[in-house]
């Protein structure tokens, strides 16, 4: 025999009326549940990404491993190349200013009237460099400047100023690679020399000479 | 009062309440243990992974260059042979004595007499940006001798042509009583080693 039940209709008119019939005591725990669940699948998607991440990270590393020494070769070929363009930088300093003035001095020798009598011709030594500036404790390892600028010293003996004329004339063309047409007579003077009879002159004159650049 | 609410609940609500909590719970422990560590875990692996990329990135290209590199390496060798050639070395930490070697052939070639050699000081030359770890100098050697103007001259052509990168930087000629046998003296510069700038 069956036991009498009893339904008893708990349910308020509201909740029969309501979009959503079930009851709050089943949602809270469901809705509680699927949160758990969610979080769970995040976590399982996290640790997969992880996983994933980790292994492509150690795919790369293994590769890098490999390519260790090869690289390292390169590397070491990329800084000596770097290396030897800042070298062949400064030595091509060096070539741009470097001075050959044969031609030129043989040319002068063509040009020298005859009544010059030349006693001296020289170089002057370029200014001296400075590398321990007032203020440094350290001296520079280069010059500051790269630019040097010469004179060129012709001292002579002449009858009268025409043949010395004559050859500061003929220093105007031809020899641009000997002398500027900036120039400066230092000295013109009797001498205490004779010849036939007849005092001498003495001269100085000083031409400034195409600078020595040392840059490219 | 909260007990005694809990206490006058129906027995379907308190198991409802108590399984909510229970999960609740344990959403919150999953989220703290388990999903934030692992956020930035994540985080950590892909800023580590990016950075692998990157360098695998470089080295990759560091690899494809190499062969440009050795191209370029072989066009500055090439570029560097005629100045290391014509670069002044000590012969027993003498770098006049060197000069002598070089020199003396063409000296006694233009008939230039009575030379002798002695070192001047070096000058240092401009610096390229940045500086090279070897630095490159001028060297510097003064002849002198005596001879003619001719022969001096002839001696700079021959210098001039047989050392193209030998540079005058002075020149001094004085007139004696002989035009034959003049007072002469030379300042020749060559390239040469430098200091290191770093070891």
């Amino acid at each position: 025999m069956k036991a009498a039940s009893f339904h008893l209709n708990l349910l308020k008119p509201s909740e029969t009326l309501s979009s959503s019939p079930v009851r709050l005591r089943i949602m809270l725990p469901v809705g509680a549940l699927l949160a758990c669940i969610g979080l769970l699948v995040w976590w399982g998607v996290l640790f997969t990404q992880i996983v994933l991440t980790k292994t492509q990270a150690h795919s790369i590393e293994e590769d890098l491993a490999a390519k260790n020494s090869a690289h390292a070769e390169a590397i070491q070929k990329r800084d000596l190349a770097r290396e030897l363009k800042l070298q062949l930088e400064q030595l091509e300093y060096y070539k741009s200013g470097v001075r050959s003035i044969g031609e030129p001095l043989a040319k002068f020798a063509e040009v020298v009237p005859l009544r010059v009598q030349l006693k001296e011709m020289s170089i002057t030594p370029p200014k001296p460099q400075v590398l321990l500036p007032p203020g440094l404790k350290v001296p520079l390892f280069g010059p500051t400047e790269n630019v040097e600028t010469q004179k060129l010293v012709i001292a002579g003996l002449t009858t009268k100023e025409t043949p010395v004329v004559s050859l500061m004339e003929s220093l105007e063309t031809g020899f641009e690679k000997l002398v500027t047409s900036e120039r400066k007579i230092n000295s013109f003077k009797q001498d205490s020399a004779e010849i036939d009879g007849r005092k001498l002159l003495s001269f100085e004159v000083e031409y400034t000479m195409p600078e020595r650049r040392f840059a490219k | 009062m909260n007990s005694e609410l809990f206490q006058n609940m129906a027995p379907n609500a308190k198991r409802s309440f108590v399984v909510t909590i229970t999960f609740a719970a344990l959403a919150t422990i999953i989220y703290l243990f388990c999903v934030q560590p692992s956020t930035s875990e994540l985080a950590t692996a892909k800023r580590k992974l990016a950075e692998l990329q990157d360098k695998q990135y470089r080295t990759d290209l560091d690899l494809r260059r190499s062969s440009t590199v050795t191209k370029d390496l072989e066009e500055l060798e090439a570029g560097l042979k005629p100045f290391r050639e014509a670069m002044l070395v000590p012969l027993l930490e003498s770098y006049s004595m060197r000069a002598k070697s070089l020199l003396d052939p063409l000296a006694l070639g233009a008939g230039l007499n009575d030379v002798t050699y002695s070192d001047e000081p070096f000058r240092a030359l401009p610096l390229p940006n940045p500086m090279p770890r070897q630095l490159h100098t001028r060297a510097a050697v003064k002849l002198d001798a005596t001879g003619s103007y001719q022969q001096a001259v002839s001696f700079l052509l021959r210098l001039e042509k047989e050392m193209p990168l030998v540079s005058l930087r002075q020149f001094d000629i004085t007139a004696q009583q002989n035009p034959r046998i003049q007072s002469i003296s030379i300042v020749l510069e060559w390239p040469a080693k430098g200091g290191l700038t770093r070891k």
